[in-house]
C-alpha cells in the first residue's frame, strides 16, 4: 500500500481538492481502513458541530430595522466617499510623468550611443553625425547634456504644477468637509 | 428595480450591491436580511453571547454600508462581508472581555428551542465550550468553514491569509476539537 492520504482528508471532506488529487484520495480510501476511519471522524465532527444552530433573539425584520436606524445619514456617506478615495489622476499623473521621463531618457541614451558608434567608425561613415551641427564628439555630447538637463527641469516644473493642483484640491475638500460639519451641527 | 425584476427577493446580490452603492437603502436592507444570519452566527460563535453578537452584527452592517464604495464586484461579496464581520467580532472580543479565560465564556443559555432534549442541550453546551477554548485565529477559520461554509479561497480573502494557512489552521482546530469531543463523538 502507498502512503496514507491523511493530510488531504480535510480538504477532501471540504470538497476543496482538484479532480486529480480527489481521484487519488478516493482510490486510496477504497483500500485503506485507517484513512476511511479518519474521514469518518471528520464527518462526525462536522455533524456534531452543525447540530447546534444559533439561537437568534431578534426577528430578521427587526434586526434589519435596527441596522437601518443606525445607518449614518446619506450626506455623511457621500462626503466620506470623497475623502476615502483619491481621484485616479492624483495617482496616475506622477506615474505617467515618470513613464514619459524614463522613455525620453532611454531614447536619448540610445541616440547618444548610436552617435558615439557613428563617430568611432570614422569620418567616412559619419551618417548621423553630419546633421548635428556641433563640432565633433564633444559638441554633440554637450548638446546631449543640455537636452538631459532641459528634460529634468521640464519634469520638475510639471511635477510642481501637479503638486500645486493637488494641494488646491485638498484645500477645497477640507473646506467642503468643514462646511458639511457645520451644517450637521446646526 | 421592481419593474424589471418583480419583487426585491428575486434580485441577485450583485444588483442589490450596485443599488446600495448608489445609496439605495431598501436594497441594502434586503442585503442585511439575506446575510444577517451568517454575520450574527459568526460573531455569536466567536464571542458566545447572543445579545453582544447582535449588537456587534449591527455595527458590522453599519461598517459595510459605510465602506460599500470600496467593495469591488470582482471579489466575493461574502469574503468582503465576513472580513468586516470578523474584524468586528475580534474587536468586540477584545473590548468586552480582555482578561476572561476562553473556557469560561458565558455561553448562550442553550434554550434554542423546546424541541431540543436535555441531552441535546447538554451536548450543544459542550460543543460551544470546546469551540470557545480554541484560540481566536483557529476558531475563526473553523467557524467560517463549518458554519458559514465559505470556501478556502473565500476564507483566505476574508482573513487576508494564504490558503495554506487556512488549511493548516483548520486541521489544527479540528484535531483539537476531536480530542475534546471524543466522548460525544463516540456516543453519537
Ligand atoms: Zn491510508
Amino acid at each position: 500500500m502507498t502512503s496514507h492520504v491523511l493530510e488531504w482528508l480535510g480538504a477532501y471532506h471540504d470538497g476543496e481538492l482538484t479532480a486529480g488529487r480527489r481521484r487519488q484520495v478516493e482510490d486510496h480510501l477504497r483500500d485503506c481502513s485507517t484513512c476511511r476511519e479518519e474521514l469518518e471522524s471528520l464527518n462526525e465532527l462536522s455533524s456534531l458541530l452543525k447540530a447546534d444552530p444559533p439561537s437568534l433573539r431578534t426577528s430578521p425584520q427587526r434586526f434589519a430595522a435596527h441596522v437601518q436606524l443606525r445607518l449614518p445619514h446619506q450626506a455623511a456617506r457621500s462626503t466620506r466617499r470623497n475623502t476615502g478615495q483619491l481621484p485616479r489622476w492624483v495617482l496616475g499623473a506622477p506615474l505617467a510623468l515618470i513613464g514619459i521621463w524614463a522613455f525620453l531618457q532611454s531614447a536619448l541614451w540610445v541616440a547618444s550611443l548610436v552617435l558615439a558608434a557613428d563617430w568611432a567608425l570614422g569620418p567616412r561613415v559619419m551618417f548621423f553625425s553630419n546633421w548635428i551641427t556641433a563640432e565633433g564628439w564633444l559638441g554633440s555630447m554637450a548638446s546631449l547634456f543640455l537636452l538631459h538637463a532641459g528634460l529634468l527641469i521640464g519634469t520638475a516644473v510639471l511635477w510642481a504644477t501637479w503638486m500645486a493642483f493637488w494641494w488646491a484640491w485638498k484645500q477645497n475638500l477640507n473646506f467642503e468637509l468643514s462646511s458639511n460639519q457645520i451644517q450637521k451641527e446646526v | 428595480m421592481t419593474s424589471t425584476y418583480g419583487t426585491i427577493e428575486e434580485v441577485d446580490d450583485r444588483d442589490l450591491i450596485a443599488c446600495a452603492q448608489r445609496g439605495d437603502r431598501q436594497a441594502f436592507t434586503e442585503l442585511v436580511c439575506r446575510h444577517q444570519n451568517g454575520v450574527i452566527g459568526l460573531i455569536y460563535r466567536m464571542c458566545g453571547d447572543p445579545q453582544q453578537a447582535e449588537d456587534a452584527a449591527q455595527e458590522a452592517f453599519v461598517r459595510v454600508w459605510q465602506n460599500l464604495d470600496r467593495y469591488k464586484p470582482q471579489h466575493s461579496f461574502r469574503s468582503w462581508l465576513y472580513r468586516i464581520a470578523a474584524n468586528v467580532a475580534l474587536d468586540s472580543l477584545r473590548r468586552e472581555r480582555p482578561s476572561t479565560e476562553l473556557g469560561s465564556l458565558p455561553l448562550a443559555d442553550a434554550s434554542a428551542g423546546p424541541e431540543q432534549s436535555a441531552e441535546e442541550r447538554q451536548r450543544a453546551v459542550q460543543v460551544r465550550k470546546a469551540i470557545a477554548r480554541l484560540s481566536p485565529p483557529l476558531r475563526m477559520v473553523l467557524i467560517l468553514r463549518e458554519y458559514q461554509e465559505l470556501s478556502y479561497q473565500e476564507i483566505a480573502e476574508a482573513l487576508d491569509i494564504p490558503t495554506g494557512t487556512v488549511m493548516s489552521r483548520l486541521s489544527t482546530a479540528r484535531s483539537q476539537l476531536r480530542q475534546e469531543l471524543l466522548v460525544l463523538m463516540e456516543e453519537a
